[in-house]
């Protein structure tokens, strides 16, 4: 089954290429008057960054799918309701964070960290996605990178579940404070020591390895 | 600003998050204190280190989460929007609406629409806007539109052009002209790599010069290397082609990606053949001089030379 998103010009397939593409402020409020399409495009033109940083949050594809099922549903529900008192991008990270948080704070008190990936086929040792540059030729550099990937694992695993988030969000997704406290509903300020605390742990634990 | 006070911002100088005044001390610290300027390499090297950590998300993955939101949505409700509760905005007037009030109100708002459309119409100063030709048509409003061009008509009128974009569900064999043709834009043109990757996949079963040249254009200049390396899939099926050796060493030379290299590479110079020109051969070369000793692509073409019987000295 093919769907085909088609301007006037036939042929001319799936989400508008950047330039004609209708405004964000459009896309919500034709989503708002129930336009599916619409709502599709918005969602395809955030999906991927949730879904990344929830499965870099939770290093479960299990958990990632649940996350991005339930941000998206979220958004649909509510999305009539929203005000454009705050970024759609704001609202939206709102609700990621949130779920994320939820999920990391679950398992804090399971004390499930992992030290396995879950993927699709089942789990497997992290140290398989340690990235394979030169890995056939130099073993020792291949040795070396496992064990900073080990110690990457290890201190984000001892981050609280919002020092994780923020640092995730600031480090990973770009986002700034501003943007990741009025996501989290605290300060900028707050914001800012939750990630001098999460920086001051990673510089300790990488210190040795660069 | 003393060291201690430059090291504990670091990490906020790198993110851009020092204001103006900040990181004005903090610079100019930093320009006589080797102390800190090690530091600060330092910090960099573990925002380095973290980021090769980092992985994105296995497309099928992304592809799945789609399919599953959409099916869910199709047994959600359309939402309904939000309507602000009228009766709460009068009840902060201290004013309870009854019955008999609610009645006197509908009646008036029905006699002043009356007045209004009668007036409206006798003075004929309704838009130019006519359902009659065509020119606005209550779909247009319904869905994702654009107004593309404005024209004045007249002192009321006005004449829009309207970009409409609708969804059409398409079924149908991929060797259809009309579907092909539907792919190969896809595969060029959608802004979702997940699109582009599955498009690729589908035309990768495809003969025909228009697919090989899809898959050409992709693989020179598709963002996505996922989509690249599907690409060059498909193209494995023209290995005597001219063009697609000529994109395969533009590739090798110039590709960002590790993967898209070495498995070009794999497609110029398949294991236990022969075939390798002077050409390629001198390619490879190049490739060698400009990699690193430790980088794979450097490795294979030393392995592709050695199998010749080459030496970096013959040329």
């Amino acid at each position: 089954v093919l769907v085909a998103s088609q301007a006037n010009v036939i042929g001319h397939v799936g989400v508008q290429s950047a330039p004609e593409r209708s405004t964000e402020v459009d896309l919500i409020r034709a989503a708002q008057r129930g336009d599916a399409g619409a709502f599709e495009q918005l969602v395809r033109s955030y999906d991927h960054n949730v879904l990344r940083m929830a499965f870099n949050l939770l290093r479960s594809e299990e958990d990632a799918r649940d996350i991005y099922q339930e941000v998206f549903l979220r958004v649909y529900r509510n999305l009539p309701k929203f005000r454009f008192d705050c970024s759609f991008h704001t609202w939206l990270y709102r609700i990621v964070a949130n779920l994320c948080l939820d999920q990391l704070r679950k398992r804090k008190v399971r004390k499930e960290e992992p030290a396995s990936f879950e993927i699709g086929t089942g789990e497997v040792d992290r140290f398989q996605f340690v990235p394979e540059q030169r890995a056939d030729v130099d073993p020792q550099r291949q040795l070396m990178s496992a064990e900073v990937n080990t110690r990457i694992q290890q201190v984000l695993g001892e981050l609280t579940p919002r020092e994780r988030v923020v640092f995730e969000m600031r480090h990973y997704q770009g986002m700034r404070l501003r943007a990741i406290g009025e996501s989290l509903g605290v300060t900028e300020e707050a914001a800012k020591n939750c990630l001098f605390r999460a920086t001051q742990k990673m510089r300790a634990a990488l210190g040795d390895f660069v | 600003m003393n060291c201690h006070a430059v090291q504990t911002e670091l990490s906020a100088y790198l993110y851009g998050e020092l204001d103006f005044a900040s990181e004005e001390a903090l610079e100019t610290h930093l320009a006589d204190c080797a102390f800190c300027q090690l530091a600060l390499a330092r910090e960099k090297a573990w925002h380095t280190t973290l980021n090769s950590e980092y992985r994105d998300v296995p497309l099928d993955l992304l592809s799945t989460a789609r399919q599953n939101l959409r099916s869910s949505l199709t047994g959600e409700s359309a939402p309904k929007p939000a309507r602000a509760s009228w009766r709460n905005w009068v009840g902060t007037f201290g004013f309870s609406p009854t019955r008999w009030s609610l009645q006197v109100a509908a009646a008036s708002f029905l006699v002043f629409v009356g007045f209004a459309g009668a007036r409206l119409i006798d003075s004929n100063s309704l838009p130019g806007a006519s359902e009659a030709n065509g020119t606005l048509a209550a779909s247009v409003l319904g869905s994702s539109s654009r107004v593309r061009d404005i024209q004045s008509n007249g002192p009321n009128g006005v004449r829009l052009i309207v970009e409409q974009i609708r969804e059409q569900e398409v079924n149908g064999s991929v060797e259809d002209g009309a579907i092909r043709q539907l792919l190969l834009n896809a595969s060029r043109e959608s802004n979702d790599p997940g699109i582009r990757v599955d498009s690729v996949e589908i035309l990768n079963s495809q003969n025909g010069s228009d697919v090989r040249d899809a898959l050409l254009y992709s693989i020179r200049h598709d963002a996505n290397a996922a989509v690249r390396l599907k690409a060059l899939e498909g193209l494995s099926r023209f290995p005597a082609d001219r063009n697609t050796r000529d994109a395969l060493k533009f590739v090798l030379q110039h590709d960002a990606n590790p993967g898209v290299r070495s498995a070009a590479i794999d497609l110029l110079a398949p294991s236990g053949r022969t075939g390798i020109t002077p050409d390629l051969a001198n390619t490879l070369v190049e490739i060698m001089r400009g990699s690193p000793d430790d980088d794979y692509v450097h490795a294979r073409c030393f392995e592709v030379l050695r199998t010749l019987n080459t030496s970096l000295d013959a040329y």
